[in-house]
């Protein structure tokens, strides 16, 4: 079957683990048999060059195992799966040569060398010519902030500014097409923001396709227009992440104080009060009673001070939406 | 190429960073080396020689199968690694990168402190061909260089067989060490010493013997253990041991297709 030629295409990529379950002790040894778990049954979906793609979904869902598909790290069962036209285990070395991969929580650099030896021994690793590899490593550098750092070994460095050097590691070849599996896990604020800003410019000036699994909601909320959510193996939903949390979006909270005390008249059927010292607490389902009826009751119990309404957190969405896909 | 030699350079890098380190290691490989020919020099002490065999002819067999052990240990200590290559899931790396899996397993990790045991050995070399007053020729340099060259190989197949192991269990098995380290202890003196079944297993399955000793019996102009076979036969025998290393690599390319990566 012949894929497109360019950006990511999955068709019925299937992966199955197989590990043996031993009885225990030793006599265990003897009654082992052989279970099956699914990485990935049967995904389809196409990346166009140049998109950010979120890749979403509880522990075990398949992620990692997607990414180690189209990085040629692992071999499938069945189905077919290109990157830029090439077949990732099929053609393995030419695959790497057009992709990026970061892994949060795996170190690539080498650990006890100043980082720019390793980023010289990536160099002749990837083939890059001389001035080409110097421009590029001067474009990182500045853009990563990892000047000061380049004498400096991995192992002396703090979890952001090696996810920085993975990075710049990871661009020096140009790669069309960047995987990153986790990599804002365990980064502080600003770490955090700096990197999402970085990958954009990285996607807006260089046109590199980015596909990213975090748990990080508000990661995927600033990068990813469009999310695939994986579970069991199966993928469960592709589209933008904002129309899919509105299906869950059943609740909203608006926290307001009034001068004086208010005087609340009949409250409209499905909506709580409560009062939180100076302030009260108003919950409704925005489909069962209209926005403007509850703000026009709460106007006319006294003279509003301070008025927020806020959504419901964007993780307690994804638990609800988890829970009704049957994923917890 | 130029990977290699900059892969090479950044190990000799890593080693010097932990230089005091180094140095300990280096002295106790030197010791432990050391220790073997001690206990060689001992036998020969008590005996005056083995079999046929006199002392410098004892001392240059045990020479020779050191040096070459000591440089292949030098070059694939990646290898003896790879067990925690896959345990930690950094094997992943390996297969992201644009060049041959098992090059890169093998250059990951070097040994330069096994200079220690080069240094013994080669004095035992030497130390021998003068005892014995042996004539150097051209062919005969020639010969000891190609034989170890050989027998590096077919060394190298076997701890690449132990890798090869990691990718269908998890553990990596001992049994291979029987092998390798087994093999280099028995094979320090010359393989008709011995009878029965070690004698086949290091002549037959693990050809040490052809490969590194009946060269080595020819340079020392013995015929005994050609066993009728004209000396110029000898020079094909190191052929064994890249064709050993060619079939455990081509498993070892299955292994890596079989291969399940760790979850993160």
């Amino acid at each position: 079957m012949q894929l497109p030629e360019s950006g990511i295409h999955v068709q019925g990529l299937t992966k199955r683990y197989r590990r043996s379950e031993g009885g225990k002790g030793l006599l265990g040894l003897f009654g082992r048999k052989t279970v099956q778990t699914d990485g990935l049954i049967d995904a389809n979906f196409g990346i166009r060059r140049g998109e950010i793609v979120g890749l979403l979904g509880p522990n075990g869902a398949g992620k990692s195992t997607t990414v180690k598909l189209l990085t040629g790290i692992l071999t499938p069962d069945g189905g077919d799966c290109t990157v830029e036209g090439i077949v990732p285990w099929k053609q393995r070395k030419r695959n790497a040569v057009q992709i990026g991969v970061v892994f949060g929580q795996r170190m690539q650099l080498w650990w006890d060398v100043p980082i720019l030896d390793s980023f010289r021994l990536l160099r002749d690793i990837y083939a890059i010519p001389g001035e080409r590899w110097k421009k590029r490593l001067d474009e990182l550098t500045e853009a990563l902030d990892l000047g000061e750092l380049l004498s400096v070994p991995i192992r002396q460095m703090s979890l952001g500014q090696r996810m920085r050097a993975e990075l710049c590691g990871s661009l020096l070849h140009e790669p069309s097409t960047l995987f990153l599996d986790e990599p804002t896990i365990g980064l502080d604020a600003v770490s955090k923001l700096r990197l999402r800003e970085f990958l954009k410019s990285e996607n807006e000036k260089r046109g590199t396709t980015v596909l990213l699994t975090t748990h990080d909601m508000a990661d995927m909320q600033a990068l990813c227009p469009r999310v695939l959510v994986l579970g069991h193996g199966r993928l469960l939903y592709d589209g933008a992440l904002n129309t899919l949390l509105r299906r869950y979006d059943s609740q909203h909270r608006v926290r307001c104080s009034f001068a004086g005390e208010p005087a609340f008249g009949e409250a409209p059927r499905g909506l709580t009060v409560k009062a939180q010292e100076s302030e009260w607490e108003i919950v409704f389902q925005p489909d069962q009673i209209p926005v403007d009826e509850v703000l026009r009751w709460l106007l006319a119990a006294g003279q509003v001070r301070e008025m927020t309404l806020t959504e419901q957190p964007v993780d307690e969405l994804v638990a609800e939406m988890y829970a009704d896909l049957h994923l917890t | 190429m130029r990977y290699v030699v900059q892969a090479v350079r950044m190990n000799l890098r890593r080693a010097a960073q932990y230089r005091s380190s180094f140095l300990l290691q280096t002295i106790a490989q030197l010791i432990m080396t050391g220790g073997d020919l001690w206990a060689v020099l001992m036998l020969l002490e008590r005996f005056g020689g083995m079999g046929h065999w006199g002392r410098y002819e004892i001392l240059f067999f045990f020479g020779a199968m050191h040096l070459v052990f000591s440089f292949t240990e030098i070059a694939d200590r990646g290898l003896g690694r790879f067990s925690s290559m896959i345990r930690t899931g950094s094997f992943d790396t390996v297969l992201v990168r644009p060049r041959g899996a098992l090059l890169q397993v093998m250059l990951a990790e070097m040994d330069p402190r096994r200079i220690g045991s080069i240094l013994v050995a080669l004095t035992s070399l030497i130390v021998a061909s003068r005892g014995l007053a042996l004539r150097w020729t051209a062919a005969k340099i020639l010969l000891l260089l190609w034989s170890a060259m050989g027998t590096g190989c077919l060394m190298m197949g076997l701890f690449l067989l132990e890798a090869v192991v990691c990718f269908f269990s998890v553990q990596s098995i001992e049994i291979v060490n029987v092998l390798t380290y087994g093999g280099r202890q028995v094979c320090q003196y010359p393989m008709d010493l011995y009878t029965g079944w070690i004698r086949t297993l290091f002549t037959a399955v693990v050809p040490i013997a052809l490969c590194l000793q009946m060269p080595v019996s020819v340079i020392l102009e013995r015929q005994e253990m050609l066993a009728g076979m004209q000396p110029g036969w000898v020079w094909a025998f190191p052929l064994l041991g890249p064709c050993v290393f060619g079939l455990i690599a081509l498993i070892w390319m299955a292994g890596v297709r079989h291969y399940r990566s760790t979850g993160t």
